[in-house]
């Protein structure tokens, strides 16, 4: 099919992620109320439901890894952070799981884990797995983003602590993004030989010219240069924070 | 003499035969930031008269077409030669001799965290330097140009060690400047005087402590790559020889992946010196202080993925080319903004012409024409045409020498004063910058033309194409202004530092610490301090009506000096190892034949990573022991944790031995090159580290463990440790564990 | 500039330590003479433009500051700005949106310039210490030095080394492309009109990198496939004694150890220039001299001497010996 068909046409109305998507925007709003922040709730559930059921989904799920790292990023960066950004100014956790070292385990794990070969593979063959994918990317991206977005300031990190927070796991996510670029292609072997279930494969290698090696090659690229840029991104909010902390009384001293 | 400081004693000592053999020895001994500093810029300036000589040969040479000056070898020397000297041996000490002397001044601090360390750091310069030129007697002078690409840099086809003395030399310097980023990092951290917050620091001194996270995070990456082209070229690895296996385009990338964040090494510190003097003389705070400060992050953020633009025309294929394009134009905006933020300084302000401020005036101009031709190189398809061509000769000049060198001549004559106690000759530094700009414009703006006109660069000689005689005549016209500027300089120099006028506390009425003390500053710097709420401290002393702002708290927090010391030393070697690793992974995903990991004694290899691991545990124990003051536990622990790690160590050597008996050696294929020559450095690091922990050993038997300044030392010791075993991890993963898992 | 220009020095005295180096032409970026070349062209005019217009304001500004805030000695410093926000986050959205435009610019230009290579290359050039090898894998055609190509045609080149690192640089054709051993390399090149294009290597790969030049000779499509006729006879046998003599000489001696001589003798292992046709080159040893027999001549008496480093060692060959093979040689059209 063509390029225009198949972003008509391949959106994935997965019932269970809708069911899901509405049950939390309920019970975000039954427990907060008007207290929190709604639009950066929307906006998390806006970018969640893009990147499953859009056709985008589609391709990730067997088609190209590239597609499948966007998923990724979009699944532990972007929707974590807005998901805790949504919390409300009063909201507080405390709790051996946030401590930061835990965070950043989590934050840079979730990446390597889920691009063992067989971890990958699976996850994306397997609806069981794919599930235990997204919803471990999602916690684990949101204990990363606890530690320099939680609502209340004493239980975030030091603006300058979490620079360095931000930019140790920048550095071990390019690890894992330079390796996927320069490596062959065999990280996540399912995406050399993908299933044509929609009939879209002679799209992606001619049309788009997107060979199996330059879709790997694309996909460590992803990982590595707008991952990056994310983290730059933050620190940058980091610096601003901590140019912006209240000034004392004028003690005239 | 109790090391009182600098060029206004040692001045009246020179004068007196007694004074004057002291004085050489407490020259060559200090450990004084103030006079390191200068020992610094001095090695730097003898340097940069060899490199501009160099470079004056290589323009007579290419004065006119078809030249027999110099033999063509001779030539390919000069120009290598004049690109190592004038980037290790010249920008950078002079740089960091500023840095040296001005930056704990500007905190409050009496001298850097780790004076012995600087004054190591420093000794690494001139013993670097030597080694470097010492191949001209020893074979020949390296000839491959400054980043030493391969093959051409293998022996097939640079037989004589040139090659292997530039990169020693370089290692060295490296580890001079490395230690030199670890003492400045430590000293912003734990050396700061009261009042004197983070927010508050100068942007000089902000600009050199987010500096020098580049450098730990660049030069490791340089030295991993220097190890690699040493093991190819003496102990016959492949690593970067196509036809037995290795890939000429991974030293591009390592060597790159160091060379890009190093010209923003000596450019924030260039940047530095801008970001004082213009505010001084507009008698304005700087316009957008945490923007400028801001910037300087991302800069060092980004500086580390933009290194694939010099290596468009390689064939990296289209994507990559694509992101290193995208990260490269975006890095121009944190850079370009920089210099709007200098210029509207500048605006509402009441400037003054002096010296200082003229060179900082073209450079900002001159830099801006540098930054828009880097964005040039930033389009690939631009860059096609450019790249290798006098352009890209031109475009770097014009950073190196058009930005960094004129923002050093406008920062001598301002902090000379502070240095010698006396003023720099207006006149003169007025007949500097003009022989200056008019020499430097003349060499290089022409050389953009030349490379639109199709000359390469890089060649001995080249045929009388039309307009490249005569364009190549008005360049080398220009060094002869630059050479006649630089003797007016080192004439003013010296004629100022006895004859110029007494300068007194703060001639420039500046604002930052380093002006409230006296010039030159006495021992340990300060007699006392003003109080500090501001960013300009004497700003808020001599207009106490209208101060500045007073920005965030007071309150001082001083981690202790070593843990910062040692954490910022492990942060360099994560570069070293992490390039050691991807070089691995790189040769493993393109297997070759002969011995592989699957030929590795896995279980004897666990069992042997099991005592190291222990080996962290038992020191931990030690530690806890020292703490409550329990000698005996802690030497058993401490002795324990030793054998463990030699224990550790014979199973390495046991298991290099059994590989030998096989056959298997550093050239036998790539996994024996790359495994060998990453166990090979972790195993060096774990020795290493057991010498270490041998000494406190000892120092803790003879008793000397009463206080609790060698706890600190002991604790940051330990991270050492620790941090030895988790690269063992990341070594056993990789190596041992990952080729099971297929 | 098309011209054939001949060097007026080329005369060949013997003995005369004079480099006779010829061509006077240009190779001008700014001169596109392929589509290629000038889609970089195309992108580079409104690029400088832009450039040129951030420099002029900035510098602009630099100086209206100059000349309307001067200060005097004794003055009360002025007020003291900060700074101001809304002017910063301005100052940093335009040149995004710049660097975006030129982004956009660029990726086009790039697929302009570069597209992705044919299946198979009609031209495969490979970089040698000091030297191009150039093959036709289409009708087998061999040469060094001097590519010659039809006007009018894109042809796919392959680019190669057989040691270190080169770089193939022709400014008015096409972009700059590294020779990487162990990678072969694709490039476009084409010409839109008949004449004579140079270039150079242009990544240093030691003594005589400056004397690796490339000839580009375009011609009608007709007077191409006559040149690649000619290139794939087999040398002129010798016609008289001195040329036997010479020939005799090349196949007695090492000189067959490297260069090759289709139909007489010589190696097959490219390790030196194929000699088949080399008088009907235009230049000599990649560019340092002009063509001719007594240039030919001074080349055969001390390689070392013209072109020191290169590759070809000197032969100590008497006078005698050095008439008859730069005879022979001078024949092989």
């Amino acid at each position: 099919m063509t390029t225009y068909q198949f972003f008509t046409t391949a959106w994935t109305w997965n019932s269970i992620v809708l069911i899901l998507s509405a049950v939390a925007l309920v019970g975000y709003f039954l427990a907060f109320g008007q207290r929190g922040r709604p639009l950066y709730f929307a906006a998390a559930a806006v970018v969640f439901l893009l990147a499953l059921i859009s056709p985008f989904s589609a391709l990730a799920n067997g088609y190209l890894f590239s597609a499948h790292m966007v998923q990724h990023i979009l699944l532990v960066l972007i929707v974590p952070a807005l998901l805790v950004l949504s919390l409300p100014q009063s909201f507080s956790l405390r709790s051996p799981i946030t401590h930061p070292l835990i965070g950043w385990i989590a934050g840079v794990g979730a990446m390597w884990l889920w691009h063992a070969p067989t971890l990958c593979n699976a996850a994306a063959t397997s609806r069981t797995v794919s599930a235990i994918q997204t919803t471990s990317l999602l916690i684990m991206g949101s204990l990363f983003w606890w530690q320099v977005l939680a609502p209340r300031e004493e239980q975030r990190l030091s603006p300058l602590a979490g620079i360095i927070y931000l930019f140790t796991a920048c550095t071990a996510c390019s690890v894992l993004g330079i390796i996927l670029t320069f490596a062959p292609v065999s990280i996540c072997p399912v995406y050399q030989h993908p299933v044509d279930r929609l009939g879209i494969l002679s799209t992606i290698r001619g049309d788009w010219g997107l060979t199996s090696d330059r879709d790997q090659q694309i996909g460590g690229l992803l990982m590595w240069v707008p991952m990056c840029a994310i983290y730059a991104t933050a620190i940058l909010a980091q610096l601003a924070r901590w140019h912006s902390s209240p000034e004392p009384e004028q003690s005239n001293a | 003499m109790n090391g009182t400081t600098t060029i206004a004693e040692f001045r009246d000592a020179i004068l007196d035969p007694a004074k004057r053999a002291h004085y050489r020895l407490a020259w060559l001994s200090t450990v004084d930031h103030k006079r390191i500093g200068v020992l610094y810029m001095l090695t730097g300036l003898f340097f940069f008269i060899v490199g501009g000589v160099e470079a004056l040969f290589i323009r007579l040479q290419l004065a006119v077409p078809n030249n027999h000056l110099l033999h063509p070898d001779t030539f390919n020397k000069l120009f290598t030669l004049h690109g190592t000297t004038m980037i290790f041996l010249v920008a950078m000490p002079l740089l960091f001799g500023f840095v040296n002397y001005v930056l704990p001044l500007q905190i409050g601090a009496r001298d850097m965290a780790f004076p012995r360390l600087n004054a190591f750091g420093f000794w690494c310069q001139p013993f670097g330097g030597i080694l470097l030129h010492f191949s001209i007697l020893a074979g020949g002078a390296p000839a491959v140009g400054w980043f030493s690409y391969a093959p051409l840099s293998e022996t097939p086809y640079s037989s004589t060690p040139g090659i292997d003395y530039w990169a020693i030399a370089i290692f060295v310097l490296g580890l001079g400047t490395i230690s030199f980023a670890v003492n400045t990092i430590t000293t912003v951290i734990s050396c700061r005087g009261p009042g004197m917050t983070m927010r508050r620091l100068p942007l000089f001194t902000w600009m050199n402590f987010i500096n020098s996270f580049l450098i730990l995070i660049a030069l490791p990456v340089l030295n991993a790559g220097l190890a690699m082209i040493l093991i190819d070229r003496q102990l016959e690895g492949h690593f970067f020889l196509p036809f037995r296996g290795g890939s000429a385009v991974l030293w591009q990338h390592i060597f790159w992946a160091f060379g890009h964040p190093e010209v923003y090494i000596v450019v924030l510190p260039a940047f530095g010196m801008v970001s004082e003097i213009i505010p001084v003389f507009s008698r304005k705070p700087i316009f957008g202080y945490e923007f400028v400060a801001a910037s300087t992050v991302a800069i060092v953020v980004l500086s580390s993925l933009v290194w694939g633009h010099h290596m468009f025309t390689v064939g990296m294929g289209r994507p990559m080319d694509l992101f290193f394009i995208i990260t490269s134009m975006l890095i121009a905006i944190p850079t370009g903004v920089k210099v709007l933020n200098w210029s509207a300084t500048m605006f509402g302000g009441r400037i003054r012409f002096d010296v200082p401020m003229l060179f900082c005036i073209a450079f900002l101009i001159q830099f801006t024409f540098a930054g828009l031709t880097g964005i040039s190189h930033a389009s690939a398809a631009l860059d096609w045409q450019t790249k290798n061509s006098y352009f890209l000769v031109g475009h770097f000049h014009f950073v190196f020498v058009g930005a960094i060198v004129f923002a050093m001549l406008g920062a001598l004559p301002y902090w000379f004063p502070k240095m010698s106690g006396r003023m720099m000759s207006e006149s003169l530094g007025r007949w500097t910058f003009w022989l200056w700009v008019i020499g430097f414009n003349m060499t290089f703006i022409i050389q953009h033309v030349l490379g639109l006109y199709g000359m390469p660069r890089r060649i001995f000689t080249y045929p009388d194409i039309p307009g490249w005689g005569w364009m190549n005549m008005l360049s080398t016209i220009g060094v002869f202004f630059m050479s006649a500027g630089s003797l007016v300089l080192l004439w003013n120099v010296a004629h100022s530092l006895f004859r110029g006028r007494v300068a007194g506390d703060n001639p420039w009425n500046a604002w930052t610490l380093e002006w409230a003390t006296t010039s030159p500053p006495q021992h340990e710097n300060f007699v006392a301090l003003p109080p500090i709420h501001s960013r300009r401290p004497l700003w808020d002393v001599a207009n106490p009506d209208r101060p500045d702002p007073v920005v965030g708290d007071d309150q001082v927090v001083l981690p202790d000096h070593n843990k910062t010391g040692i954490l910022a030393f492990i942060f360099s070697e994560v570069g070293f190892f992490g390039t050691l690793i991807l070089a691995y992974l790189y040769f493993y995903a393109h297997p070759q034949a002969g011995p592989g990991p699957k030929g590795l004694d896995v279980p004897r290899t666990l069992i042997f990573s099991v005592c190291l691991f222990a080996s962290s545990f038992t020191f931990w124990r030690s530690e806890v022991a020292l703490t409550k003051q329990r000698r005996g536990s802690m030497l058993g622990w401490l002795g324990l944790t030793i054998a463990l790690g030699g224990v550790f160590l014979v199973g390495q050597v046991n298991e290099y031995w059994k590989l030998f008996q096989t056959g298997v050696d550093l050239s036998t294929n790539m996994f024996s090159t790359t495994f060998f020559t990453l166990t090979g450095f972790h195993g060096l690091h774990v020795l290493i580290g057991l010498i270490v922990l041998l000494i406190f050993l000892w120092v803790a038997w003879e008793g000397d463990f009463a206080s609790s300044r060698p706890g600190s030392a002991f604790k940051a010791a330990g991270y050492y440790w620790h941090f030895v075993d988790v690269v063992w991890v990341f070594v056993l993963l990789t190596v041992y564990i990952l080729p099971l898992m297929r | 500039m098309l011209q054939h220009a001949i060097n007026p020095r080329q005369g060949a005295e013997k003995g005369k330590q004079v480099c006779k180096v010829p061509t006077m032409q240009t190779s001008n970026a700014l001169d596109p003479q392929s589509p290629q070349a000038r889609a970089i062209y195309d992108l580079a005019i409104p690029s400088t433009i832009i450039f040129a217009l951030i420099f002029v304001i900035v510098t602009g500004a630099i100086i209206y500051a100059i000349l309307s805030f001067r200060g005097r000695a004794g003055e009360p410093d002025p007020k003291q700005i900060p700074g101001n926000r809304k002017v910063e986050i301005a100052w940093t959205i335009i040149p995004f949106l710049i660097v975006i435009l030129l982004l956009v610019m660029t990726i086009s230009a790039m697929n302009r310039a570069d597209p992705p290579p044919a299946p198979s290359p009609d031209l495969v050039v490979t970089g040698h210490q000091f030297w191009w090898q150039v093959d036709y894998p289409g009708s087998g055609a061999i040469t060094a030095n001097e590519i010659h190509i039809p006007t009018g045609k894109a042809l796919s080149v392959r680019l190669e080394s057989k040691d270190v690192l080169h770089e193939f640089w022709v400014p008015e054709l096409t972009r700059k492309m590294s020779n990487v051993p162990g990678q072969p390399n694709h490039i476009w090149l084409q010409a839109d009109k008949p004449g004579t294009y140079i270039g150079q290597c242009s990544e240093f790969c030691g003594t005589q990198h400056a004397w690796m030049r490339i000839v580009v000779v375009a011609d009608e499509p007709s007077k191409f496939e006559e040149w690649q006729r000619a290139q794939l006879l087999p040398g002129q046998a010798p016609k008289s004694d001195a040329t036997a003599k010479g020939l005799a000489l090349f196949q007695t001696s090492t000189c067959i150890n490297c260069h090759a001589i289709r139909g007489a003798a010589g190696a097959d292992l490219r390790v030196a220039p194929d000699l088949t046709h080399v008088a009907s080159r235009k230049q000599l040893a990649a560019g340092i001299l002009e063509n001719t027999p007594a240039n030919m001549r001074l080349w055969l008496k001390s390689p070392q001497h013209i072109k020191p480093g290169a590759l070809m060692p000197d032969f100590n060959l008497t006078d005698e010996q050095l008439d008859q093979l730069s005879a022979y040689l001078s024949t092989l059209q």
